[in-house]
């Protein structure tokens, strides 16, 4: 186990530096930022101390040597844009994009699982039909424009919902969240459907092709045959059965949703990390989309390794294998 | 719930939000600041978030005229040095007196802790700030500068005993955005701000020009138009800016809706390249090399002038939210000639001249432009494409972002491109020092000349423009470099921007600005 952790750690700091490698050539290709954001009439004199205030005079490998130096210290530098701590910058608004993905991963998964399972075993329903119709417009209609629709229908006809930004917070640890307040909590209801419309339809596929499997497997029909009821099979037995891609799934899902919500989060107005990726790229502010993108590697490989420790968990077969491998 | 309860309960929660509306004005904004530091950054969005903390020295007003702001007057002592009077009775927010102490604070800081955006520009041409009392200053140049009081309309004042420990690039902006040296002498004192979120501000009771008709002000960035703009019509904001053009079309039918619109200061304006040997993207419709780049012919760039139809460019391209320009600047500005001659649609004429040229069938270009710096800035370009189509020409249009448009263009590797330019000092020597002159690092001038324009008579022009302080005769002499400018043709004006604002339908009286800021000050509620 320890040996597993071990190689998994070393291949994260490996995916990290070659993401900040990658990166940095990227934005060196494009070109300078300062003439991005230069005023017009700033002379020439001007405009070189800029390029050397931010350290753009130098080499790309002597920056990239402060930078991955300063990166072992903990630093990670300061935006070009802000000049503000990159990680206070990215810091500040992760909460909100965290909440966000949460609530929304958990209501898609949730619901998406039972409505699949529902699907899965009564497959001729009309219910299941309908379910089953949904799911494909959820995956086949664009979230951006369900996200205009969302707002142009519960805020701007009906009125009772807003139509974006974050309402208030609490602060708890230090870290202020909007789920735990009313007002909050009616502003995040419209970008966690929106964010969690695709992901909804693509659980009730697996959740009901993975039903659908499981009922025909032997355990179920032992378990019939032992006089269980219909519901203590599908909770005990079945939902165990269609776990391990429904989590792997999960993961996945979760990760790529952290680190893109952009979409949600612009039409939302929602003051989370995506936004703020998006305009840094707009601008080439490296700083910020170095450690923004070295941080998503670095998540990725955590609700990876995570999600390897959870199948462990749950299914003993893979338990096994590792110990003997 | 009963009905009767019902409707007890949504007249109180209309009640309540009525009084809190009478008191509150939210903006919905597409860009906000980089920093509460006013000298941090020169950007537009940036001053437009400052000015309602801080003042500045001399103020612009809506239509970009220089107006008494901090400093009550000013003039030419001799040829280089200024004398500024301050407003005398002028409180900081923490309750300390404006003085001369604090404008010459503001004016040694801004090249210290400025950021990539640099605000250095608004005091380039000051060598040293003597206090002569403290609400008198002679400000001593290096050589006459005439526009020092509008590079001024860009000086924010801050306190010199509040920002005093956070003046260095490391400290200013924790200093400043967590509000400790955010102290200024403007109409709102600041409560709180996150990038890229809500900027909050209270009413400053002791506000030199009276206090504002706002208890409260919450400036909420929302960068996406439509999200906005639903943001309008669900009532969560008030009054919103840069209603998009497809938009504004609807809106102009939507009683519930009301619009302002505003000229602009950005003009949109074709640049050709004018190196004689050297012409990346413009070859012969074969896509053999041409001997010599024809852009350097005036008879191709005036071919290129006439086949533009700016009629058609704001009616159809721009929905109507535009005008046809004829020069680099607005109408108006310090130095806008009314002798500059009105280009004329002639397709016919553009083809006669191109064939005079040695081009009877035309020549193949590439044409490059930002596709997300300025509204209607893609769509221009595509009909722009179009029109040098009909006089024969084979255009390629590139409408790129802006994050790949400027490193190229300043690397030389666009001949025809398109750009917006904005005279945000409302003065001529802003629009031809920056990019018409030759470039020049000596004189810091031609900084933005990206297609390599050299013109003696216009040097010469600009840089006596630059240091008559006689404005009358200053007034001339630019006037007469913007009709020299507008001759050559290397620089085509198409059209000027407009903006629009909305707002609920009779709630606010808003009146636009020219340099496109939404200034919460300035707005009353409708009686």
């Amino acid at each position: 186990m320890l040996a597993f952790i071990v190689q998994r750690a070393l291949q994260a700091i490996l995916v990290m530096a070659v993401m900040s490698v990658i990166v940095f050539v990227g934005v060196y290709a494009v070109g300078n930022p300062v003439d991005i954001v230069i005023p017009p009439d700033a002379t020439i004199a001007m405009r070189e101390e800029v390029i050397r205030r931010l350290g753009l005079d130098l080499p790309l490998w002597k920056q990239y040597g402060i930078f991955a130096w300063n990166l072992l210290h903990g630093d990670f530098g300061r935006s070009f844009v802000y000049n503000m701590p990159v990680l206070e910058l990215i810091g500040g608004r992760l909460p909100a994009t965290l909440e966000l993905v949460l609530i929304s991963i958990l209501f898609a998964t949730v619901v998406g699982v039972s409505l699949g399972i529902y699907a899965g075993v009564k497959p001729d329903s009309l219910l299941s039909k309908l379910i089953m119709g949904l799911s494909i417009l959820g995956f086949s209609v664009p979230s951006f424009w369900v996200g205009l629709i969302l707002i142009l229908t519960f805020a701007v006809s009906l009125g009772i919902l807003p139509a974006g930004g974050r309402g208030e917070t609490v602060t708890v640890f230090g870290v202020p969240w909007s789920f735990l307040t009313l007002n909050g909590l009616s502003h995040i209801v419209l970008p966690a459907l929106n964010l969690a419309l695709f992901k909804l339809a693509m659980m009730i596929r697996l959740a009901r092709a993975g039903t659908r499997e499981a009922m025909l497997s032997d355990t179920v029909k032992f378990a019939r045959a032992a006089g269980l009821s219909e519901a203590t099979i599908l909770r005990r037995h079945v939902l165990k059965l269609i776990s391990i891609p429904i989590i792997t799934v999960f993961g996945l899902e979760l990760g790529s949703t952290l680190a893109f919500a952009v979409v949600t989060e612009t039409i939302f107005s929602w003051p989370g990390v995506g936004k703020l990726i998006i305009d840094s790229i707009t601008v080439l502010d490296r700083p910020v989309m170095v450690a923004y993108l070295v941080l998503t590697a670095f998540l990725f490989v955590m609700i990876n390794f995570t999600v390897d420790l959870v199948f462990a968990a749950i299914d003993p077969r893979i338990r096994s294998g590792r110990q003997s491998a | 719930m009963s009905y009767m309860k019902m409707t007890a309960i949504s007249g109180l929660i209309a009640l309540v939000a009525g009084m809190a509306g009478a008191q509150t004005l939210t903006i919905g904004v597409r860009g906000g600041p980089e920093s509460l530091d006013p000298h941090y950054s020169a950007l537009g969005t940036h001053a437009e978030a400052a000015k309602h903390i801080f003042d500045t020295l001399v103020w612009a007003d809506e239509n970009l005229q220089i107006a008494p702001g901090l400093a009550t007057e000013w003039k030419p002592v001799d040829d280089d040095t200024w004398e500024f009077k301050l407003r005398e009775g002028v409180k900081f927010h923490d309750g300390s007196d404006f003085t001369a102490e604090d404008v010459k604070f503001s004016i040694a800081r801004p090249p210290i802790v400025t950021g990539p955006t640099t605000t250095a520009i608004y005091v380039r041409r000051v060598k040293e700030v003597e206090i002569i009392d403290p609400h008198t200053i002679h400000i001593h140049t290096d050589g006459p500068a005439p526009s020092l009081p509008y590079d001024f309309v860009r000086l924010f004042v801050v306190s010199h005993t509040a920002a005093a420990d956070y003046s260095t690039p490391e400290t200013a902006p924790e200093g400043f955005n967590s509000g400790k040296a955010a102290i200024g002498t403007g109409p709102y004192k600041l409560v709180s701000w996150e990038p890229k979120g809500d900027l909050v501000l209270e009413r400053f009771d002791d506000y030199w020009g009276g206090p504002s008709a706002w208890e409260k002000v919450i400036r909420k960035e929302m960068p996406n138009d439509s999200s906005r703009l639903a943001a309008l019509k669900a009532g969560q904001v008030d009054l919103v800016n840069d209603v998009s053009s497809a938009d504004y079309l609807q809106l102009k039918n939507d009683a519930s809706v009301d619009t302002f619109l505003g000229d602009g200061i950005y003009i949109m304006n074709l640049l050709l390249d004018q190196r004689p040997d050297v012409m990346p993207g413009v070859r012969a419709k074969d896509g053999s090399a041409l001997p010599t780049n024809p852009l350097t012919d005036i008879r191709v760039r005036q071919a290129f002038d006439k086949a533009i139809d700016r009629e058609t460019m704001v009616e159809i391209v721009l929905e109507g939210l535009g005008k046809p320009a004829d020069q680099g600047m607005p109408p108006g500005f310090f130095g806008y000639s009314d002798k500059v001659e009105k280009p004329v649609y002639d397709p016919e004429g553009a083809k006669a001249l191109l064939a005079e040229a040695g081009f009877p069938d035309g020549f193949e270009i590439d044409l490059y432009c930002t596709s997300d710096r300025l509204p209607g800035d893609a769509a221009i370009c595509q009909g722009l494409g179009q029109m040098l189509s009909v006089i024969g020409m084979k255009v390629n249009v590139n409408a790129t972002s802006r994050t790949v448009y400027f490193p190229a263009q300043s690397r030389g590797e666009y001949s025809v491109s398109m750009n917006g330019w904005g005279t945000l000092t409302g003065e001529a020597t802003y629009t031809l020092g920056g990019q018409m002159h030759t470039p020049d690092k000596e004189k810091g001038l031609g900084g933005f000349n990206r297609i390599s324009y050299s013109n003696a008579e216009l040097d010469k022009l600009i840089e006596t423009g630059m240091v008559e302080l006689d404005e009358a005769k200053r007034r001339a002499i630019l006037e007469n470099a913007m009709e020299v400018a507008a001759a050559d043709k290397v620089l085509i004006p198409i059209v000027q921007l407009q903006s629009v604002w909305a707002a609920k339908a009779g709630t606010l009286d808003f009146t636009p600005r020219t340099d496109g800021d939404t200034l919460a000050y300035p707005i009353h509620p409708k009686k």
